[in-house]
């Protein structure tokens, strides 16, 4: 279904394939973290797919560092690292750590420990000024008192070359982030902390382009958008449930079924 | 010979060593940052900061967001020293530097103000003893504790232009001025202060120049491990094998610290050596004006290093 009579956006296809790569990583690998990498792959996929950014001068810094399945899958794709590795994902003998890691061509951060990112990335940004700086963080991430450290500092320093963009599933590890701990109003939060925000469908082409565009050309100001997405977003029976946050198993029936769900999509 | 006294030696301050070490490299190089955490009058950094304005940042009361910042500005190519108090950073930042420091190998200086008991009316929150052993237990960490002024500035322009994560553990109050003006230092290598033959003395730190010209019968080898990581393994076990006897001096928790990382190097080099240690024994630390009343209550003065130096010599 095309919602809006909009025709299915190019990237779409590209993202389609980033997600079977992710779920053929975990699936070899036995164990990952499915659940936010299918989340966020529609939006690592504009980053990367479209030419808003040339991340070989501009920098990409995933702040949540599970997230890397997905990341790893886009750098096969743009040749950074051989297509043949993504299947010895997190094994003893591979580079792709099951965190991300700044050993694999690509790759500008270590990550793991959640809520550095952004901090890392104002830092790089406020020393490099040519060039812009994307930090990818989460909703659940959100709880780490550092992710607020960071804000008040990208709005001290005037970063209109910072932009963070947060994966909002609603979801994590042991359930909804309203559960966990509720966030309030984010979007409120960043515009008293001296943000520019923009909200969007995390999964609609269109309008990231459009919100990613709108960050770039911010001046002063640092630019948070905040991607409203589904958990596990295009294997239906995985959406919107925290149990595939992170995967220990996928049976070969489950793997197939997902499989087939995201090939005919 | 005679008896080391802070009320009449010279003294002289580490922290303003290394603040005007540190202002002077910064005219010659454009990279150099300093990252402050809330205390840039406490390091001393207000003339840096008139004179650098870009280049010296105020994070804030906001110790991870510093390391992180520090990280990513290090990663852009710059020359980042971060400072702070050691209670604070690693204090309270540790898994930031492990993971935004560390992991991603990039040479962020962190500077450690106020390490020890030596902080004096502070207290407990403030004397950092724990911050040798947070960061020798880092991979790609470095780390550095100098004796006086004067090694505080040889190490800061070594730093400088090192490309690894490191850590420089700073005293609060004046301490005593050892060495001469002009001092080489090399990462990894040790000064030996003082040649003997009965026992070697190893420790980091204005608690090591207590044991200097100490009016005693026994010959003591007093080694400056200014270099707590790298280690100068050599040169400790060369004076071992000649001494038989080593006592670590560290004002610092005794676990984890320099005297564990001697020991080991001890036990598996096979030589035989009676071993002891002076350092704060699995406690807080609290205020006292004179903060060397805290040594001689903590067990960490001259005196009782007098007394652990005879019970090594008595052993046979």
């Amino acid at each position: 279904m095309k919602p809006w009579g909009r025709l299915a956006h190019p990237l779409s296809s590209v993202a389609r394939d980033i997600r079977l790569s992710v779920l053929d990583m975990i699936h070899a690998a036995g164990a990952g973290h499915l659940g936010g990498s299918l989340s966020s792959a529609d939006i690592m996929t504009t980053l990367y797919f479209s030419d808003i950014f040339n991340f070989d001068k501009d920098h990409f810094i995933l702040s949540a560092g599970h997230l890397c399945p997905t990341l790893y899958a886009i750098l096969a794709k743009k040749n950074k690292i051989k297509q043949s590795t993504l299947s010895t994902f997190s094994q003893i003998d591979s580079i792709l750590e099951g965190h991300s890691s700044s050993q694999i061509p690509g790759v500008e951060f270590s990550s793991g420990s959640l809520g550095q990112g952004l901090s890392f990335a104002a830092g790089l940004a406020l020393g490099d000024k040519d060039h812009h700086t994307v930090c990818l963080t989460t909703d659940g991430e959100h709880d780490e008192g550092q992710i607020w450290e960071a804000v008040s500092f990208a709005n001290k320093y005037h970063q209109g070359n910072l932009i963070n963009i947060i994966d909002c599933n609603n979801q994590q590890i042991g359930g909804t982030t309203d559960e966990i701990m509720p966030l309030g109003e984010l979007a409120a939060k960043y515009i008293r902390f001296g943000w520019t925000v923009q909200t969007v469908d995390g999964h609609d082409f269109y309008a990231l382009i459009k919100a990613i565009k709108n960050a770039k050309n911010s001046s002063i100001y640092p630019a948070c958008i905040i991607a409203k997405t589904t958990m596990s977003k295009g294997i239906s029976f995985m959406e919107n449930d925290y149990h595939y946050h992170d995967v220990k198993e996928l049976s070969l029936e489950v793997y197939q079924r997902a499989k087939n769900e995201l090939e005919n999509s | 010979m005679l008896k080391m006294n802070w009320k009449t030696a010279n003294l002289s301050s580490m922290r303003v060593a290394f603040a005007d070490t540190i202002f002077d490299l910064a005219k010659d190089d454009p990279d150099l940052y300093v990252v402050s955490v809330g205390l840039r009058p406490s390091v001393l950094m207000d003339r840096f900061a008139a004179r650098y304005k870009t280049r010296f940042l105020e994070v804030g009361v906001a110790e991870n967001n510093a390391a992180g910042v520090a990280a990513g500005l290090a990663k852009s190519g710059k020359n980042v020293f971060l400072c702070t108090y050691a209670c604070f950073s690693p204090g309270i930042n540790l898994a930031t530097i492990k993971q935004s420091i560390c992991e991603n190998n990039l040479p962020v200086k962190i500077i450690g103000y106020h390490g020890g008991l030596l902080t004096g009316e502070l207290g407990a929150s403030h004397q950092m003893l724990e911050d040798v052993a947070l960061m020798r237990s880092l991979p790609n960490m470095e780390v550095f504790a100098p004796l006086d002024s004067v090694e505080t500035a040889k190490i800061t322009s070594v730093l400088a232009k090192s490309n690894r994560p490191s850590y420089l553990r700073l005293v609060r109050p004046n301490s005593p001025k050892i060495f001469p003006s002009k001092l080489g230092f090399t990462i990894g290598q040790s000064h030996t202060l003082q040649s003997g033959k009965d026992i070697t003395i190893i420790g980091y730190g204005p608690i090591l120049t207590q044991t200097i010209n100490l009016d005693i019968k026994p010959s003591l080898e007093i080694i400056n491990c200014s270099s707590i990581k790298p280690l100068d393994e050599n040169t400790i076990l060369k004076s071992i094998k000649k001494t038989g006897r080593c006592l670590v001096v560290e004002d610092h928790q005794l676990f984890g610290g320099l005297g564990e990382a001697v020991a080991a190097v001890i036990l598996k080099s096979g030589l035989k050596c009676k071993f002891d240690q002076i350092g704060v024994n699995n406690s807080f630390g609290r205020s006292s004006r004179d903060p060397l009343d805290l040594y001689r209550l903590y067990g960490l003065s001259t005196t009782d290093i007098i007394v652990k130096i005879n019970n090594l010599m008595s052993k046979k």
